[in-house]
């Protein structure tokens, strides 16, 4: 029986992982609320951010968090540019399948760049704080894996705001739920539609800015992540951005207390368990999520 | 006039059916008398792996061709395949064949309660699940090493332990191109039986098919898991073949996308598309791995291709080689769209669909509705 | 279950649904049922042999699109369902065909609970349907689409060609009858709209059913094919094809309805014959939003 400290550590960073699983996941929501487009490359523009964070460090000598001043930016203009010159062109018919395969292709293309840019070497960033933690209860947190969280949850606090009391939010809103109604009230669904994009790629930014101060990153990681978070968007059911969080914050929960008895390899199957399961029994996922049923 | 599209079309066909029948015994022709003309062992062993990825890439065409769901995890299924004869023949103790026919029906039995999770819902949660197929597969088996032998990799005995290495290469030529030719056969009858029409109609709308009285959730299981058995015994004639099995090779994501490409190149629709793309894509994988040998750049070729045929060529090489065939055979007669269109602009006025101005006064008198086409068409 | 309820509809055809081949498990074959008088809205309440929801409720987010309707609609006849947009009148289409799961409340069909069963359930237990916009399958030409629909039946025979003698030439008499005969090779998307509505109706027949919904046969169709569509359901309707229609345009819907029942947020308020409705206050309330 583990003790009660090892479990509450657990808990601790299965909610520190679950809040930076609920950013990622929400630009994934993102993607779909706007196009019913499942963004598998999501997870490689992750790696890439955390490689441009590395990179930042290890050849600038700037601290990683500063290569978000770079990268959000440039993220969000390349999901403008993703959304509007690739996916918007793609046939309606086809849309779905097709834009998996599109995004796909993507992410295969990006990590073989990495592969090539900076060789299959497992990388890490050595940061002065980076062995630090905190005491709490018993508990030992290191200090990156709260500063990992407290990014994802600005960032998300960030996006709940730009969603909830901008007009581009307004607007971002009335198009995920009724394109054409939005058009005839007068927003450029097409061009909200990019920035959207733009926005979700932003997150990604972010996130594999937070993920790079405490992972080995490789260029094929992105599997590593794209399964979980597909997990994570079917059980919170599609759509739903709360919904994802949630599912996020209990998967990551449930990995980390999984991962006493059965080690980290084994503990990661409970996302496919819970996709599988989540698919077979209640396809709509267990948070709402109106748009689940046609996902 | 009712006939107009019938007349002109027949012709067409005969030409493009003793093209194509010449096409096909060429390259059947081509692909039986390879191991006599083959220079060297490697270059059969080669011609071994691109047989392998025809069909895979046909096996993969019962899914993805019919129903136009797009599976990534093939590649895993024959993974599965091969560790199942491997672990068959080495831990059970199984002649190899017996192993292979076990394995491929294990598959099959394994597609179905994967099926029933990734088709219940449509769309993209097929593609998903055929995901998160080959990531929990990789990590089972590369976990699981005291049964599976993880990492360290499986040697699977060979079959004829007898045979020269030149030969062995032959005789599993021989059996890949036979397993090909059962795997185009069923294609075929499928594509032309009321249960393949059933499954182009899900790939058209499967609301409409299933408003029909089509039941699409059955239509697309059973395809599914006739597309799991041939991709599970290719992937199985693949172990025995290779005889060594590493985790990171059988569940591969890469070799999903490399199915998905060739299907894709080649044309989705077509009988022949996956073949073709199979003979295109695994020449030239097999031609860059000698010249650079596996570098990531690989990757890198392998998703700038894919998204290419994405956004340029979603219907393949093969309908577009068609439509110039066409172009050549028949110069004077535009293809048979286009004289419909034509036609439709003949009969056709007035917005916003002015199609059948002169008809509809004649054409449905009360109680003789049939009355009409009879006397048309005499 | 698989009853083919009408004949082979080509040229040889004379009126009535003749008996042929019923399956197991089809009540009553598809002779056309004696048409109730064409008389008063009756209480919706008369037995079996009719398509009937009772309290069908279907909410999305905060909005109730179908309030707990209650609607029957007999036998034999030819149904129309009218109310202003938004009405819900769709979206009881797809209850009933199990498009989309009502939050509660039951449809039954000649008596049997079909609340819970699958769409193409539902089609095979004899309820076609055809949608708002118009849907064929674009990438097949006019005679797949309309094959694609052929009931099999029986397990195995699903293995047969799709172009078997019998079905061809049922395929080809719907074709026909349509009129789009002369388009058989042709893809469905490179037909106009009013040819892709006529053979969509073609696929909706040729999969036999003895009830036909039909969502606005007239949404934009030229008045010649109107009438031609409106001649169409009087013939299919004598031969003992139940129909339920939804439209819009009023001069159809009076023209070739027995009964009429009016929508308004998501609840039958009215129902009678043409005539009677016409002349409905609450009708005109509802459509003119007093």
């Amino acid at each position: 029986m583990p003790s009660g400290a090892l479990l509450f550590q657990s808990v601790i960073l299965g909610l520190l992982l679950g809040g930076l699983y609920a950013l990622l996941a929400a630009g994934l929501t993102l993607y779909f609320g706007i196009m019913r487009v499942v963004m598998i490359a999501h997870s490689a523009f992750l790696i890439l951010a955390a490689y441009l964070a590395w990179w930042s460090h290890a050849r600038l000598g700037v601290d990683p968090l500063l290569s978000m001043v770079v990268t959000v930016p440039l993220f969000f203009g390349l999901g403008v540019l993703l959304q509007r010159l690739l996916l918007a062109r793609l046939r309606p018919v086809t849309l779905t399948m097709m834009s998996v395969l599109l995004t796909f292709a993507i992410a295969v293309l990006i990590e073989g760049l990495l592969g090539y840019a900076f060789s299959g070497t497992q990388r890490r960033i050595q940061l002065g704080y980076g062995s630090a933690s905190l005491g709490l209860f018993g508990a030992r947190i290191a200090v990156v894996k709260l500063i990992a969280f407290g990014l994802a949850a600005v960032a998300l606090l960030t996006l709940y705001l730009l969603l909830k009391r901008t007009r581009f939010g307004w607007a971002l809103r009335a198009t995920i739920q009724h394109p054409d109604a939005a058009r005839l009230i007068g927003i450029d669904t097409d061009r909200i539609a990019g920035f959207g994009f733009g926005v979700g790629l932003a997150t990604a930014a972010v996130g594999g800015t937070a993920l790079a101060l405490d992972t080995t990153i490789y260029p094929s990681l992105h599997w590593h992540w794209i399964g979980p978070l597909m997990a994570i968007i079917v059980v919170g059911g599609l759509g739903s951005v709360p919904g994802a969080a949630v599912a996020a914050m209990l998967l990551g929960l449930v990995q980390s207390l999984l991962q006493i008895p059965l080690g980290t390899t084994w503990a990661q199957t409970v996302f496919y368990l819970a996709l599988f399961a989540t698919l077979a029994f209640r396809p709509q996922g267990f948070f709402g999520g109106r748009l689940a049923q046609r996902f | 006039m009712p006939s107009a599209s019938e007349l002109p079309a027949a012709p067409r066909h005969r030409l493009g059916g003793l093209f194509r029948a010449v096409a096909i015994l060429a390259v059947a022709a081509a692909v039986l008398s390879f191991p006599s003309w083959a220079p060297n062992p490697y270059i059969l062993s080669a011609g071994v792996v691109v047989l392998n990825y025809a069909v895979l890439s046909t096996s993969w065409n019962f899914v993805g061709g019919f129903t136009g769901y797009i599976s990534l995890g093939h590649g895993a299924l024959a993974g599965l395949g091969g560790y199942a004869t491997g672990l068959l023949v080495v831990r059970a103790g199984l002649p190899s064949f017996v192993a292979l026919a076990a394995a491929t029906l294990l598959v099959a039995a394994f597609a179905v309660p994967v099926g029933y999770a990734a088709l219940r819902v449509r769309g993209a949660s097929f593609v998903i699940v055929s995901i998160a197929l080959v990531l929990i597969l990789l990590l089972v088996f590369q976990s699981w090493a005291s049964f599976t032998g993880g990492s360290r990799g499986l040697v699977v005995p060979r079959p004829f332990p007898g045979l020269l290495r030149p030969e062995h290469h032959r005789v599993f030529f021989y059996l890949f191109a036979a397993l090909l030719a059962v795997a185009l056969l069923v294609w075929w009858l499928v594509d032309r039986s009321r249960f393949g029409l059933g499954l182009k109609a899900i790939r058209e709308d499967e609301d409409k098919a299933e408003s029909l009285g089509t039941p699409t959730f059955g239509y697309k299981l059973v395809v599914f898991v006739v597309s799991a058995g041939f991709t599970g015994l290719a992937g199985g004639l693949y172990a025995l073949w290779f005889g060594d099995l590493d985790p990171v090779f059988q569940f591969s994501i890469l070799t999903g996308s490399y199915l998905v490409l060739m299907a894709l190149l080649g044309g989705v629709r077509q009988l022949f598309g996956p073949l073709v793309g199979a003979l295109v894509v695994g020449i030239g994988l097999e031609y860059f791995k000698v010249e650079f040998g596996n570098t990531p750049l690989h990757l890198a070729a392998t998703g700038l291709l894919l998204a290419l045929v994405v956004m340029f060529m979603p219907d393949g090489v093969l309908p577009a080689l068609g439509a110039l065939v066409d172009r050549f055979l028949r110069p004077a007669q535009s293809s048979i769209r286009e004289v419909t269109a034509a036609e439709l602009r003949d009969r056709g006025s007035g917005p916003p669909e002015g199609d059948r101005p002169a008809d509809p006064p004649a054409s449905v008198p009360v109680g003789a509705p049939d009355g009409r086409s009879a006397e048309e068409r005499s | 279950m698989t009853g083919q309820p009408s004949g082979p509809p080509g040229p040889a055809t004379s009126g009535t649904g003749s008996p042929a081949t019923t399956g197991a498990g089809s009540p009553a074959t598809t002779g056309p049922t004696s048409p109730v008088a064409g008389g008063t809205g009756s209480p919706p309440t008369s037995g079996t042999g009719s398509l009937a929801t009772s309290g069908l409720t279907k909410a999305f987010g905060g909005v109730t699109a179908l309030d707990a309707a209650t609607v029957e609609f007999r036998h034999g006849q030819v149904n129309a369902l009218i109310g202003p947009n938004g009405s819900g009148k769709t979206t009881f289409f797809n209850c009933v065909t199990g498009m989309i799961r009502p939050d509660s409340g039951r449809t039954s069909y000649r008596g049997a609970d079909i609340t819970r069963r699958s769409p193409h359930a539902i089609a095979r237990a004899g309820i076609g349907r055809t949608f708002q916009l118009c849907r064929v399958f674009p990438r097949m030409s006019a005679l797949d689409n309309v094959l694609a629909a052929a009931r099999p039946d029986g397990f195995w025979s699903q293995l047969r060609g799709a172009r078997r003698r019998v079905e061809l030439d049922r395929a080809r008499g719907w074709l026909t009858r349509l009129g789009i005969e002369h388009l058989a090779d042709v893809e469905a998307r490179n037909m106009s709209w009013g040819q892709q509505k006529l053979l969509e109706l073609a696929g909706v027949l040729m999969s036999g059913p003895e009830t036909v919904l039909l969502d606005e046969p007239a949404g934009g169709v030229n008045p010649a094919l109107l009438d031609r569509i409106g001649a169409l359901v009087r013939e299919l309707n004598a031969e003992g094809r139940t129909f339920v229609i939804v439209e819009h345009n009023m001069d159809l819907v009076m023209s070739i309805s027995d009964h009429v029942v009016v929508f308004d947020r998501g609840r039958p308020i009215a129902e009678g014959p043409p005539a009677v409705i016409r002349s409905d206050e609450r009708v005109l309330g509802a459509y003119l939003g007093v």
